[in-house]
This record gives structure tokens, C-alpha cells and sequence, in this order.
């Protein structure tokens, strides 16, 4: 880690935890390089994007599985409940891929339904070692959409040549933002080597109270880089809050007014000064805008994020 | 995809139980003629099987070659791809079990189906009786309603299933030639079951498990490789 600023990252760290505990009082938001701020809606947490500054909603949703649901109608309809939950409760990003089924053209089904291209920070990948370019035509058509906010390498696929493409594609402005995304802790070392030689704006990783391997050194070089982070499997494809369903939250959860363990792994997620947003996915629309309401009110603070994951590292 | 060392069952799994289910609850409820026809033709063409004597093992072929061309394209193409972007890569075998059983039901000497007492036989109509009354209303005891059963003829599941059992009460030379696409089929369902974290998974892992080792004995007893004669199919 010779290269990252620890001593910097740790102070950012410390500060960013005491931030939190003056979030929700509405006092100094500025501070941090990936400070919070309060949004346009009540109470949400926004975090900007490093390379530009452009603040965006602090949770946002993840469409693995729970969007792939094909032709059925009613289902897609269902889906639309959940995206119009989370615009009504200030959500933005919303993450797919064409490795996700159906999920990018429901997706497209729902925002023409709702109205709501013009809301949405768009956000997909490109997931082929062939023609990147064909694969992303069709996944224009799908979202039917004309340009994506954010475009990513799927799990480091055909790295080398889809990661000039969505250069190339950012140059002439059809993309604002390109990353690289990996999830299950996999590949973490070629994450990192991409991170260090490339100009990314974002990555995506898996990371969880139980998956923590890039607090070593992902996330604090990403933060050295002026990288933003989307976290994926926040609950760990759902199983976490399964497990943990019907146990009662810690006392010190009072403290972030917390209403659910969904809640709380999310306010750990956000309270991590490089992460960006986790990307939960949900079939319910109240999960939706429950997740929406952990980027409110205070954050934990570095001592209490430890307590966090030390509660929930007994309980699973 | 050359990077697919880097990927778990998990990562591929695409979809939910909940969806999962309600493709047969949607075939079952828009093409429920279709549905129960291809199951009735399957009860036939076993009622044919276990019949005495062996006149109608051409309608037999025939009739399951329908069910796998209805399955491949009712099920497959019409519900199962939308949410499963590996459907093309199968799709090909479906068609061409569909087209395999047609070519052996106008082959001068059919495939000749019919109990024969040994243990092949017990198996292979306990394959087709679990692909008629076990495998479909397996979901009512994990809570699935009964409109979503996955029934012979149109699901892919036990259609493999029972023709597995199908292959086991037949003889005649070449008929291994039908085994592999269902066998495989059971091996990526039984997977696909077991990431959903469905009980039933076992099951079509069982059926390629009998089918492999009843096969070796009717290999080893000479009834895989015994050409059908002109007088025994007359009988």
C-alpha cells in the first residue's frame, strides 16, 4: 500500500464518522472529498462522484435477479411499483447488466411506464470478450435509452478492448462516467491493477459487515484515486437479512434510528468515506423506500461501524 | 465468455424461485389445452408401452417427439428464454431429441418399448410414473399452488424425466442415441434447483444416476445391443 496515503484515508475516515454524527443536525456538509450533502428531498444523503464533484443519492438499486422476470406482465408491473418507490423516496442510480436476463429491457418497460428516463442515473455494463459495441447497442435498446450515465466492465470481461470502447464512448459524450465492476470478492487483485493503471471514475465491489476483504486496500485506494465505489450484494443476494430476520437490532441502533437490519448494513455501507452507493435490489417497493431512508439521519461512526459488523459477524 | 473459471453457480443463477414457478403457471393457465393434451398423449404413449404386444411403438416415437418439439418451443422459446440467456445454447439439443425420436419412429425397425421384468423395467416405469404423479405436485408440499405444476408433456423437467423411463422399458440398437439430452437436462436442472435452494433437485439427479447404471446392466445383458427382429415385432 505504498502508493495510497493511509495517514490521509484514516483521517478522512475519523472525520467522516464524526461527520456522521452531525448529519442529521444539518450542520457543516462539505468538508470531505466524498462528503454528504442534503439533496433536494427531505433528508437524503447524497455523496459525489470524485472525478466530477456530481452528487448523487447515497443508496441506489441493483436490478440482479429481482428485475429478470421475462414477459410476465403483472410481474413487471410489480417492478415498476418498486421503481417508483424509489424515485418518490429520492433514489437515482440503478444498476444492471446484459448478464441479468431480462432485467435491462423490464427496466426500460418500467421507466417508459412511469415516465421517469429523465430521473434515473443510468447505469449498466458490458459483458462480452466479442463485440462490445453491438452488446451495448442492444442494451441501448433495451433501457431504450440513447446514452448511460455510467457504463462498466463486467467483471473484467474483454478488459483491454471494452474498457477503450467505453473511452471512446465518453469522449464523443455517450457516456458520462465508465468503470469496472467484480463481485464475490473475485479477481480483487486484477480489480486492483485496472484501478492503478486506468482512469476510471467508478468500480463496483461486493462488500458486506461479513465481506470486508476491500476495506484492506480497495477501498482506501480507490479513495487515493479519487475513485468512486458502487457496492454490490450488500445483504449477500439476500441472505444476510434472512438470516438475521427476527433477531433484534443492537441498543446502539436506537442511536441511528434505525427500522430494520436492512438499515443498518446500509448505514454502515454509506458511513465508509469511498463508498459511493450500495446498490441493494428488492421485489418489494417498502423495501425499496426503507433502503432509500438508511441514506437519512446519522451515520455510525468508525467505532460503531466495528460494532456493527462484530453484532452481525456472531449472529450469521 | 473465456472467463468463465471466474465464475460460481451462484453468479449464473438469473432468476427467483417466485419467477421461476410462475413461467408454469403462465403456460399452464394461456396454453392449458395444449398442456393437457401433451400430457394425455404422454399417458398414451405409456399405456402403449405397457401394453401387450408392440404395434404401436410407432405412435410411441411419434408422440414423444411432439411432446419434446412442444416443450422445446412452448416452454422454451416462448417463457424460459426471456429470463435465461443460456436457452439458445440448449434449445439445439431439445431439437434435436425432437428430431431423433421422429427419426426412430420411421426407421423400418422402431425402438421396441415393453415390460421385460427385469430391473431396468421397474425403473424405467418408476421414472415415468414419477414424471406423471410425483415430480409434478412435488410444489404443493413446499407450498407452490397447483397451477403451478410442472406437468409431462410441456415442462421440461419431467418430460426428461419419464423419457428416461421411456428409454429404459425400450430395446433395440441405437437407443442410447435418445439418452443424452435428457440426462444433461437433469444434470443443469438438478444445478439450477440446488442454487434456488429447491429440495427437489434431487430428484432428476436420482433419475440420471438409474438411468446410467440401469443402462450398463442392459448393456451387459445384451438387451442395448440385440437387434429387433422382423417376427418380434409382428408379435
Amino acid at each position: 500500500m505504498s502508493d495510497i496515503d493511509r495517514r490521509r484515508f484514516l483521517q478522512a475516515t475519523t472525520a467522516f464518522g464524526a461527520f456522521g454524527a452531525v448529519a442529521s443536525l444539518g450542520l457543516n456538509k462539505t468538508a470531505l472529498a466524498q462528503g454528504l450533502r442534503a439533496g433536494d428531498l427531505p433528508d437524503i444523503l447524497r455523496k459525489a462522484i470524485p472525478s466530477t464533484g456530481e452528487e448523487i443519492p447515497a443508496v441506489g438499486l441493483g436490478s440482479w435477479i429481482t428485475f429478470n422476470v421475462g414477459n410476465d406482465m403483472a410481474l413487471r408491473d410489480q417492478c415498476a411499483d418498486v421503481i417508483s418507490a424509489f424515485f418518490a423516496a429520492g433514489g437515482r442510480m440503478i444498476d444492471s447488466s446484459p448478464m441479468y436476463g431480462s432485467a435491462q429491457e423490464v427496466i426500460g418497460y418500467c421507466l417508459d411506464k412511469l415516465g421517469a428516463h429523465d430521473q434515473v442515473f443510468s447505469t449498466d455494463k458490458v459483458w462480452t470478450s466479442g463485440d462490445g459495441m453491438a452488446q451495448l447497442d442492444q442494451t441501448l435498446a433495451r433501457w431504450n435509452t440513447q446514452k448511460f450515465d455510467l457504463l462498466q466492465v463486467h467483471n473484467l470481461v474483454g478488459i483491454t478492448d471494452n474498457l477503450q470502447l467505453l473511452y471512446r464512448l465518453k469522449d464523443k459524450g455517450l457516456v458520462r462516467y465508465v468503470g469496472v465492476t467484480t463481485s464475490h470478492g473475485r479477481r480483487t487483485e486484477d480489480l486492483i491493477a485496472v484501478m492503478k493503471n486506468e482512469r476510471l471514475d467508478f468500480v463496483q465491489v461486493t462488500y458486506n459487515p461479513i465481506d470486508r476483504k476491500v476495506e484492506e486496500y480497495l477501498l482506501p485506494l480507490a479513495y487515493d484515486r479519487g475513485i468512486a465505489v458502487i457496492v454490490n450484494r450488500p445483504f449477500r443476494g439476500g441472505s444476510l437479512v434472512q438470516r438475521l430476520e427476527g433477531e433484534p437490532l443492537p441498543e446502539f441502533a436506537a442511536e441511528l434510528k434505525v427500522e430494520s437490519w436492512a438499515q443498518l448494513i446500509l448505514k454502515y455501507l454509506i458511513a465508509h468515506p469511498s463508498v459511493t452507493c450500495p446498490i441493494p435490489a428488492t421485489t418489494n417497493p417498502g423495501h425499496a423506500a426503507e433502503n432509500m431512508r438508511a441514506a437519512t439521519g446519522v451515520l455510525p461512526d468508525e467505532k460503531m461501524r466495528e460494532q456493527i459488523a462484530a453484532v452481525i459477524g456472531v449472529l450469521v | 465468455m473465456s472467463e468463465w473459471w471466474s465464475y460460481g453457480l451462484a453468479d449464473l443463477l438469473l432468476f427467483s424461485p417466485r419467477v421461476y414457478y410462475r413461467l408454469f403457471e403462465t403456460i399452464n393457465t394461456v396454453w392449458w389445452l395444449v398442456v393437457a393434451s401433451a400430457f394425455i398423449a404422454g399417458l398414451i404413449a405409456f399405456g402403449l408401452a405397457m401394453r401387450h404386444g408392440h404395434r404401436g411403438n410407432r405412435v410411441i416415437l411419434v408422440l414423444l417427439s411432439l411432446i419434446w418439439g412442444w416443450v422445446s418451443y412452448g416452454f422454451l422459446w416462448q417463457y424460459y428464454m426471456p429470463i435465461n440467456w443460456a436457452v439458445p445454447y440448449f434449445l439445439p439439443g431439445f431439437v434435436a431429441e425432437t428430431a431423433l425420436l421422429m427419426m426412430f419412429a420411421l426407421r423400418p425397425l422402431p425402438l421396441r418399448f415393453g415390460w421385460r421384468g427385469d430391473l431396468s423395467s421397474y425403473f424405467g416405469v418408476g421414472l415415468v410414473a414419477c414424471a406423471f404423479l410425483i415430480y409434478p405436485f412435488a410444489g404443493l408440499i413446499e407450498g407452490r399452488d397447483l397451477i403451478q405444476a410442472e406437468l409431462f408433456g410441456s415442462a421440461p423437467d419431467p418430460t426428461a424425466l419419464g423419457t428416461l423411463g421411456f428409454v429404459l422399458i425400450a430395446r433395440g440398437t441405437w437407443r442410447w442415441l435418445l439418452l443424452p439430452v435428457p440426462l444433461i437436462w437433469c444434470v443443469l436442472s438438478s444445478v439450477t434447483l440446488w442454487v434456488m435452494d429447491q429440495q427437489i433437485a434431487l430428484v432428476p439427479l436420482i433419475a440420471v444416476w438409474l438411468t446410467v447404471f440401469c443402462g450398463w446392466l442392459d448393456l451387459k445383458n445384451g438387451v442395448t445391443t440385440r437387434r429387433i427382429t422382423e417376427a418380434e415385432l409382428a408379435d
